[in-house]
C-alpha cells in the first residue's frame, strides 16, 4: 500500500491543526450528533427489546407477489413493495425458532470506524420458512455454515435499540 | 420489486444515434494532497479537449459546443462539500450552461454517461460533458469503511460492523459455496484475476498501482472477509475522468472517429436481505439455446434450488445487459465483442458479473478465465496449459487495470472504463498509454517491460458500471460507426 505522511490520530474536535506546508494541508475535524427515526419500523425494534421478532406480511388480496416464497417482509416493510398497500405486523418469532437457517456467512474481523460488534463477528443471512426475504444478522457462540439451525436470541436486558438487539446461535435439538 | 410486465421488459430506444468523441483523465492516487479536485478536473478537461485529434482550433472553440454538462460524484461526506458539481462546472469554466450532479454509488460513472446520452439521443442536446470524479482521501481508512458502509441500510446492516465488504462478502460466500465448491481450483481462478487486473495496470499510467503480483502473493495476502483477500479488493483513489457526447452532426464537425453510444441501467434491492427469488430475462444467446434454458430450470429445481440470480448473481447487471444487448444488436457478447472493461470491485464479482452479461451461463463464470477468453494473450507463466499459453484470448478484459489495479475513485470509474475503450477503437492506446511523456506527465517513469494492449482492430467494446451489492448497474457499449451489428 501507498506510504502517506498522515497521522489521524488527533480527533479533538476543536483543534485548528496544520498537518503540512507545501502543500498546506490542514485538519478538519467533524464530531456531529444525528437524530434519527425508525418512524413506522418503529415496532420491530421495540419488538426485539421485548424477545420478539416482528415482520410484515402484505394482506392485500388483489397483491401479485414478486417473490415465489409468499409475501411476509423481514426487514419489515411499512408498505408492501409490489401493491403498495399498508402491510400488517405479524410475530415471526416462533417460526423463527423452528425454521431459520444460515443461507450464507461472512466473518467480519476488520471492521469500520464505530463498529460496537464484537470482533471477529460472524455475519449472516437468515432464510426463515414462510420469509420471503432473507434478512442480515450476526451469529455467536459457533462457527456458522450454510444450512446451519439456529434461533433468535434477544438482547431485552440493556437493549441498544438498534438491529444488534438481534443475534442468532445454533439451534438447540 | 415487480413482477414484469410488456412495459418492464421493452427495449430502450436511442431517438436518434449518440456518439463519443473525446475523452480524458487525471493520474489516480490513494492520497492527492498536490492537488484540489478542481485542478484534476480541468486536467482531464484539457487531455480530453487538446489530445483527442479534435477539429476544434483549441479549448474555448470547443466549450462554444458544448450545452449540458453531467457530472458523477458519489459520496458527498468523503469530500466534505455539498454542490462541488457547481465548483466543478464554474473551474471549467462551463458557466451558464445547464448541469446536473448524479449519483449511484459505485455506478455513478455510468449513471452520468446514461443520462448525457439520453440527453443526446432525446435531441435536448447536440454536445454534452460527462464527468465524474471522488475525494477519497479526506479521512483514513477506518473512517473511510464506516463512510462506505453508510451506503448499506443504515438501520439494518450499517450497525453490523460499518463494513461494506462484509456485506459483499455474504454473496461472494454463498457463491463460493454453491458454484466454487469452495475448492482451490476456483480460488486459483480468483487470484488470476487479480494477477491479471495488476499486470495490466502495471502498463498503464494513469493507474494507481504499478507492482505486477503471482498467484501466491494474492493467496498469502491478508484475509480481509473470506474469501476475499486484500489483492481480491479493488483500490481507494482520487481522481477525474471526463467524456464528450454528441448528436451525429456534431460529432463529425468535432472528430473524424467518433464512436456510437448505447448505455442502460438496471437496478435491485439496496439490501440484500430484500432479494428476492425472481425470474430473470434470458439474454438473446441464451434465448436461443435451449441447452442453456434447460441448465437454468436445473438450478431454480431441488437438485441445486439457488436463489439466481439472488444471492450469486446481479440481477441490476442482467437487466443493463437484457436492455444494451437488445438494443443495439448484440448476441452473443462473446462473439460479438473485442473487449470489455467490468466492474472488478472483488475478484469474485467479477466472476458473478460475466454470467449476468452472459460471458458464461450462470454458475460457470470461472470458464470465462481458464479458458483463456478473458486475456489479451493468455499468460506464459505456468498458469495455464501449453495448448492456451501465449494465444491471443477471445475477449480481453480489464485492460485498464480494471478497479484492481487502476482505480476505483467512485464517480469517475464507470466513466474511466470508457476512456479506455474509447482509445481501443480508435486505436490510441499507445499514445495514451505507451509514451514517456505520458508517464513523465504523472511523476513516473514507463517501463522498459511495457506491454502492449491494444486490441487489434477493435471494434466493439463493452462496459459495467455497477454500484454496492449491485443496487445499481449501467451497461455502456461502445462501437465504430462501420461496425454495428446487423440484427
Ligand atoms: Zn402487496
Amino acid at each position: 500500500m501507498a506510504k502517506h505522511d498522515y497521522d489521524f490520530s488527533n480527533l479533538n474536535p476543536t483543534a485548528t491543526v496544520l498537518r503540512k506546508l507545501d502543500p498546506i494541508v490542514i485538519e478538519k475535524p467533524r464530531a456531529p450528533i444525528h437524530i434519527h427515526t425508525y418512524g413506522g419500523e418503529s415496532p420491530f425494534f421495540r419488538g426485539l427489546t421485548e424477545g420478539k421478532l416482528l415482520a410484515t406480511r402484505c394482506v392485500n388480496k388483489k397483491c401479485k407477489p414478486a417473490g415465489k416464497e409468499g409475501h411476509v417482509f423481514l426487514p419489515p416493510r411499512v408498505y408492501c413493495p409490489d401493491c403498495l398497500e399498508r402491510t400488517e405486523w405479524i410475530d415471526v418469532t416462533e417460526r423463527a425458532r423452528k425454521t431459520a437457517r444460515i443461507h450464507t456467512h461472512i466473518t467480519v474481523a476488520h471492521p469500520g470506524a464505530f463498529n460496537r460488534v464484537p470482533i471477529p463477528c460472524e455475519l449472516i443471512s437468515v432464510e426463515i420458512e414462510g420469509v420471503s426475504t432473507i434478512i442480515m444478522s450476526q451469529l455467536r457462540g459457533a462457527k456458522p455454515e450454510i444450512g446451519m439451525p439456529i434461533e433468535p436470541v434477544f438482547e431485552t436486558a440493556h437493549p441498544t435499540f438498534t438491529i444488534l438487539d438481534l443475534a442468532w446461535v445454533p439451534r438447540k435439538a | 420489486m415487480i413482477k414484469f410486465g410488456p412495459g418492464n421488459l421493452a427495449i430502450p430506444k436511442q431517438m436518434r444515434p449518440v456518439y463519443l468523441v473525446a475523452a480524458g483523465q487525471s493520474d489516480f492516487k490513494k492520497f492527492y494532497p498536490e492537488k484540489k479536485t478542481e485542478e484534476l478536473a480541468v486536467e482531464a478537461f484539457r487531455m480530453l479537449a487538446l489530445e483527442n485529434n479534435l477539429k476544434v482550433d483549441g479549448i474555448q472553440e470547443l466549450k462554444e459546443y458544448i450545452h449540458t454538462a453531467c457530472y458523477g460524484h458519489f459520496a458527498d461526506h468523503f469530500g466534505d462539500q455539498l454542490l462541488g458539481e457547481a465548483l466543478i462546472h464554474d473551474r471549467l469554466g462551463l458557466d451558464p450552461m445547464g448541469n446536473v450532479g448524479i449519483k449511484t454509488g459505485g455506478a455513478t460513472g455510468g449513471s452520468t454517461l446514461w443520462i448525457a446520452s439520453n440527453l443526446i439521443a432525446s435531441g435536448y442536446s447536440d454536445c454534452a460533458l460527462a464527468m465524474g470524479w471522488e475525494r477519497m482521501d479526506e479521512v483514513d481508512t477506518w473512517t473511510g469503511n464506516h463512510y462506505i458502509a453508510t451506503a448499506a441500510d443504515k438501520d439494518y446492516e450499517t450497525e453490523l460492523g460499518h463494513i461494506y465488504t462484509g456485506y459483499y462478502a455474504l454473496m461472494a460466500q454463498r457463491y463460493w459455496k454453491v458454484f466454487g465448491k469452495g475448492s482451490p481450483a476456483f480460488r486459483r481462478t480468483m487470484s488470476k484475476i487479480a494477477v491479471k487486473n495488476r499486470r495490466h495496470a502495471y502498463s498503464n499510467p494513469f493507474a494507481q498501482t504499478h507492482g505486477k503480483i503471482t498467484v501466491e502473493d494474492v493467496e498469502k495476502s491478508p484475509v480481509v472477509a473470506d474469501p476475499l483477500r486484500f489483492y481480491d479488493a479493488c483500490l481507494m483513489s482520487v481522481g477525474v475522468s471526463a467524456v464528450l457526447v454528441c448528436s451525429e452532426e456534431v460529432a463529425y464537425k468535432l472528430s473524424d472517429k467518433p464512436m456510437r453510444l448505447f448505455v442502460t441501467a438496471g437496478s435491485h434491492t439496496l439490501r440484500t436481505a430484500d432479494r428476492r427469488n425472481m425470474d430473470i430475462p434470458l439474454l438473446p444467446h441464451e434465448e436461443a439455446d435451449p441447452e442453456i434454458r434447460k441448465y437454468y430450470e436445473k438450478l431454480k429445481g431441488p437438485e441445486v434450488n439457488e436463489r439466481y440470480p439472488g444471492f450469486t448473481g446481479f440481477l441490476a447487471a442482467r437487466m443493463a445487459a437484457y436492455y444494451a444487448y437488445n438494443m443495439c444488436g448484440i448476441h452473443d457478447p462473446c462473439e460479438d465483442l473485442d473487449l470489455v472493461e467490468l466492474h472488478d470491485a472483488f475478484t469474485i464479482s467479477d466472476i458473478q458479473t460475466y454470467e449476468d452479461i452472459g460471458l458464461r451461463p450462470y454458475g460457470r463464470g470461472p470458464e470465462y478465465i481458464e479458458s483463456g477468453d478473458a486475456y489479451l494473450t493468455v499468460p506464459d507463466d505456468g498458469s495455464f496449459s501449453k495448448k492456451l499459453a501465449g494465444k491471443p484470448g477471445r475477449l480481453p478484459s480489464n485492460l485498464s487495470g480494471g478497479l484492481i489495479g487502476c482505480m476505483h475513485a467512485v464517480g469517475a470509474t464507470g466513466i474511466m472504463q470508457v476512456c479506455e475503450l474509447f482509445w481501443q477503437l480508435q486505436n490510441r492506446w499507445k499514445y495514451f498509454h505507451a509514451r514517456k511523456e505520458m508517464w513523465e506527465r504523472f511523476g513516473k517513469t514507463m517501463p522498459k517491460d511495457i506491454e502492449n494492449l491494444q486490441v487489434p482492430d477493435a471494434k466493439r467494446g463493452l462496459a459495467i458500471s455497477h454500484a454496492g451489492v449491485g443496487s445499481h448497474v449501467t451497461c455502456s457499449i461502445l462501437m465504430r460507426p462501420d461496425a454495428l451489428p446487423t440484427k
